[in-house]
C-alpha cells in the first residue's frame, strides 16, 4: 500500500522532471540566441574592418638625419606629434628608423651603438637595428619600422610598416 | 517512445555543446577586436565566417531540440 501523498506535494504539483526540461531547453534557446549575438559582432569588427580606410601617411622631412655618423641616433615624431620614433644610423652608414615605443610594455628605447641594438631600459628588452625583431628580454612582437626615402638630397619618413 | 528524461539527457548534452561552440565564437570575437585594433584586416572575414559557421551548427541544435519537443508532446498528447 502506498503512503499518502504529502501535503507540500498537494501544494506544489510541479514535478521536478518537468522543471529541469523546460529550464534546459530555455537555456539552448538563449545559448543560441547569444550565438546569433556573437555572429552579429563577428560580422560588425568585418564590416569596419574593410570599410575602414588607411588614414595616408605624412610626408616628413628629418633635418638633421645627413649630419648623422654611423653609430649615431636622432629622435623624431611620426607619423603624428604623439607617435617618438628613433633614427638610427647603422654602422654600415645604412639609416633606418623605428618606433621608439617598446612593444612589451610601452617604454622609450634606446640606440646602443656599442652593441648595434636597440634596448629598452625598463625591462632589458633588446631588438636588432637591422630588422626591429626582438632578440633578447620580454618583448615579442617586432618594433612598428618607420619607411624612408632619401630625396633631393634630405631623408624622408614616408609611412609606417606595423 | 521519447520520454522526459531522456529529453533532460539529450538536451543537457546539447546545452553541453552549444556551449563550448558559443565559447569559441567569444574566443573568435575576441581575436578579431585584437587584429582589428592591431591594423591587420586580413583574419576578420574568416572569423566572421567561422562564427556563422558556428552559428549555423548551434541552431541545427536547437532545431533538433524542438524537434525531439514537438515528438515528446505529441507522444504525451496519444498517451
Amino acid at each position: 500500500m502506498s503512503e499518502p501523498r504529502p501535503r507540500w506535494k498537494q501544494d506544489f504539483p510541479i514535478k521536478w522532471e518537468n522543471d529541469h526540461y523546460v529550464t534546459r531547453r530555455e537555456l539552448a534557446k538563449f545559448l543560441t540566441l547569444g550565438s546569433a549575438l556573437l555572429v552579429g559582432a563577428s560580422a560588425l569588427i568585418a564590416l569596419v574592418g574593410r570599410l575602414r580606410r588607411k588614414p595616408a601617411t605624412p610626408r616628413i622631412r628629418l633635418p638633421g638625419a645627413s649630419q648623422l655618423a654611423p653609430g649615431e641616433s636622432l629622435l623624431f615624431r611620426y607619423p603624428t606629434d604623439e607617435d617618438p620614433c628613433l633614427l638610427v644610423r647603422g654602422r654600415d652608414g645604412r639609416w633606418l628608423a623605428f618606433s621608439q615605443v617598446c612593444t612589451h610594455l610601452s617604454c622609450a628605447i634606446v640606440y646602443r651603438p656599442q652593441r648595434d641594438a636597440l634596448f629598452c631600459p625598463c625591462h632589458h628588452g633588446v631588438f636588432s637595428v637591422a630588422e626591429g625583431v626582438p632578440t633578447a628580454g620580454p618583448p615579442t612582437r617586432r618594433l612598428p619600422r618607420i619607411r624612408l626615402e632619401e630625396w633631393g638630397g634630405e631623408l624622408w619618413a614616408v609611412g609606417v610598416e606595423v | 517512445m521519447e520520454t522526459r528524461r531522456q529529453g533532460i539527457s539529450l538536451i543537457t548534452a546539447i546545452c553541453l555543446f552549444i556551449g563550448t561552440l558559443v565559447v569559441i565564437q567569444l574566443w573568435l570575437v575576441a581575436a578579431a577586436l585584437d587584429a582589428w585594433l592591431a591594423g591587420e584586416s586580413g583574419v576578420l572575414v574568416p572569423a566572421a565566417l567561422a562564427s556563422v559557421g558556428l552559428f549555423g551548427l548551434n541552431v541545427g541544435l536547437l532545431a533538433y531540440v524542438r524537434a525531439f519537443d514537438a515528438r515528446l508532446k505529441q507522444t504525451q498528447d496519444h498517451g
